[in-house]
């Protein structure tokens, strides 16, 4: 597997953890982690729930104390204190976007409030960042009416009023339709075009495709760290083959098959499967007892590929 | 790097009034709860008991017994209704048709004036103790009315025992209820309120992205706070306004004694209300230890209805630890008694206790709590 973390330390680094470590009790929420970030980039964080994502996030806000590592935001390390992080980064956290009570304007000047902006800034960032998102409703809406797109959008129009360095999406998009999703993700490519740095976790493998990398997290480590295509590669360094059964399949010749010796990986997709073999010589020996059952054809791997043989294998 | 910014405190401020206006229930109960209190208290709860429904059996039916029942029926507490038999009489109290019996036997006047001592049974329904007291001391007071009437002349009596009731003449239960009703009010909108706002917080995650923000914890409890303090003076001024206006009861002490105490006793409740909110983060939790912590003691505990002096000995202690027992003391002697300051000295110190350990307490719990 690939770890590729860049070493450097130049201010074209955004983001920058070595060895971060954030315990509870006796249980390691993130152990011993390390990557960085460039500036600019769309950094995408993978992993199943409790994987140790929002906890890493939740320490790179300056919301919670790491037990050891070291840690730098946006030219700030922690040693300066929480403080100091927190006026460089936007933080757009997963279970709460805005106060649903409150209108549209009093949530935007609340933020704004907090990071101290004054009027005439604070009224050039909301147009900048209204048309940024290209928002039309009236000021006086309350949040209750919007839609959870329009919500989602608005929400990180807050977390961008105070023009930060660096911008941590936790889930954004979890729970809102398909086309706002996909709006919401125009709009995090606008971000990193205006070289902002954009830090997102995800549960959608469509959405995890469009980052420049992405981490595989699980228990807390990272198990994989590259761009989209690096990773298929160096997971799948064999083709992808999809099987198109022939024949409807019984439960015992496909988990006879999903343990054959000759694939690496062999998992359901809808009613087809996706596969893929330990070596070249092995498969070819296979190959005619398997074209009699299915149609195969080479495919590229996908990222939910990736996801299952690394972060859902069995072995660690 | 730790400075407090007044103008973040103040934006945490204004949020938390447009949640309060924006939500009827809040609201609703802040500016009615106290109306509603005090009219109830006021007009629908009567301690003193009157038109007691008494059931009478005159076997004797003789001038002297007419007259005893006379002195019963003039007394205004009574409201008498004959039966033929004394098993009849008994009947009507155990269906609950009156509260208590007189049973006057055949030869009571005879024997009154052979001078074996007559005697008349008085059977009173034990069930509702609240009745019972009142019953007995207008039974006893009646009686020395009535031995007069019917012997018909005055004795001569070797002294005259005459009971004068210092600051409440007419021991109107509205001028001991209606002032620690201040106490109740308040004790609910501080600490229930506050515990909710903050556990809301944290319920909703929005306390995350607060945190998320330069803000500093103490801005947060300040801003939060200042609203429900307001809401708690308001609602203090609306009793108090009804209580001089509607009820006509007297404020005899001074007014800034009774500002400071009020201001103490809001300031100890708002920060146990922070504590449950901090320790609990969950509404429903918050909502039952304030109910528990706060406006329990201070309805049953604080001698608001039931005197401290006749509880058991552990209690009359255990209301010490209560900030509402020291409160309710301020609350009605400055109303009725017009204590000084100094008289109240004991109060005070005990309720500045509560409060500064209170507010120790609870910002030291918050902040750790906030604090990376």
């Amino acid at each position: 597997m690939n770890f590729s973390s860049s070493e450097t330390h130049d201010h074209e680094t955004a983001v920058e953890v070595r060895n971060l470590s954030v315990r509870f009790g006796d249980f390691y929420a993130v152990n011993r982690v390390s990557f960085s970030v460039r500036r600019g980039e769309t950094f995408g964080f993978l992993g199943a729930n409790g994987a140790g994502k929002t906890t890493t996030i939740r320490v790179l806000c300056g919301l919670l104390r790491p037990a050891e590592g070291y840690v730098r935001v946006a030219g700030v390390s922690f040693d300066q204190g929480e403080q100091a992080v927190k006026s460089k980064v936007g933080y757009m956290s997963q279970k709460f976007t805005l106060y649903d009570d409150l209108t549209i304007e009093e949530n935007l000047s609340f933020t704004a409030s907090l990071r101290k902006l004054d009027t005439a800034t604070y009224m050039r960032r909301r147009q900048e960042l209204f048309d940024f998102i290209a928002f039309d409703r009236p000021l006086n809406t309350i949040v209750r009416d919007l839609s959870g797109g329009t919500k989602q959008q608005v929400s990180l129009a807050a977390s961008l009023l105070h023009d930060p360095e660096v911008v941590f999406l936790d889930e954004p998009t979890a729970g809102v339709t398909p086309a706002s999703r996909s709006r919401f993700w125009s709009l995090i490519r606008k971000l990193a075009e205006n070289n902002k740095t954009v830090f997102v976790t995800t549960h959608y493998m469509d959405e995890a495709e469009q980052c420049d990398r992405i981490a595989l997290m699980r228990e807390g480590k990272i198990l994989a760290l590259d761009t989209p295509d690096g990773l298929k590669r160096s997971i799948f360094p064999m083709p992808m083959l999809e099987f198109d059964p022939k024949e409807p399949l019984s439960f015992a010749e496909i988990s006879e098959m999903a343990t054959h010796e000759v694939f690496m990986f062999f998992e359901p997709y809808g009613l087809r499967f996706h596969a893929s073999f330990r070596s070249e010589d092995g498969w070819e020996k296979v190959r005619p007892f398997f074209e009699e059952k299915f149609t195969i054809r080479q495919i590229k791997p996908s990222l939910e590929d990736v996801f299952i043989q690394t972060v859902e294998s069995e072995v660690a | 790097m730790k400075t407090f910014v007044w103008r973040r405190a103040a934006a945490v401020s204004r949020k938390e009034v447009l949640h309060i206006l924006r939500d009827p229930y809040t609201l609703g109960a802040a500016l009615a709860l106290p109306v509603f209190m005090v009219i109830m208290f006021g007009v629908a709860i009567e301690f003193n008991v009157k038109n007691v429904a008494l059931t009478v059996c005159d076997s004797d039916q003789t001038q002297s017994s007419r007259r005893l029942l006379d002195s019963f029926g003039s007394s205004q507490y009574f409201l008498l209704h004959g039966v033929p038999s004394p098993y009849e009489a008994v009947k009507e109290v155990s269906a609950e048709r009156a509260r208590a019996a007189l049973i006057i036997p055949p030869r009571f006047e005879k024997d009154l004036f052979d001078g074996r001592g007559a005697e008349v049974q008085m059977l009173v329904d034990g069930s509702d103790n609240s009745t019972v007291g009142p019953v007995l001391s207008y039974v006893s007071s009646i009686q020395t009315i009535a031995s007069r009437r019917i012997a018909d002349y005055d004795p001569p009596a070797p002294y005259d025992l005459r009971t004068r009731f210092l600051f409440n003449p007419e021991l109107n239960s509205r001028w001991f209820v209606i002032p620690g009703l201040t106490v109740v009010v308040m004790s609910i909108l501080s600490i229930l309120l506050t515990a909710l706002t903050i556990a809301r917080e944290w319920e909703n995650g929005s306390m995350e992205l607060l945190l998320s923000t330069p803000v500093e914890p103490l801005e947060i409890i300040v801003g939060k706070l200042a609203p429900y303090g307001a809401l708690g003076i308001i609602a203090v001024a609306f009793v108090y306004v009804i209580a001089r206006t509607v009820f006509g009861i007297p404020f005899v002490g001074n007014l800034a004694v009774f500002g400071l105490g009020c201001l103490l006793f809001l300031m100890t409740y708002l920060a146990q209300g922070l504590l449950i909110s901090v320790v609990t983060r969950k509404q429903t939790i918050a909502m039952q230890l304030a109910m528990m912590s706060g406006m329990l003691p201070s309805n049953l505990l604080s001698g608001f209805i039931f005197p401290i002096e006749s509880m058991p000995k552990f209690f009359q202690y255990f209301t010490m630890i209560l900030p509402a027992r020291w409160f309710m003391t301020i609350a009605r002697d400055t109303f009725l008694v017009g204590s000084s300051f100094f008289e109240l000295s004991g109060s005070f110190l005990a309720l500045s206790i509560f409060c500064v350990l209170m507010i120790l307490i609870a910002t030291r719990r918050f902040k750790r709590d906030l604090e990376p």
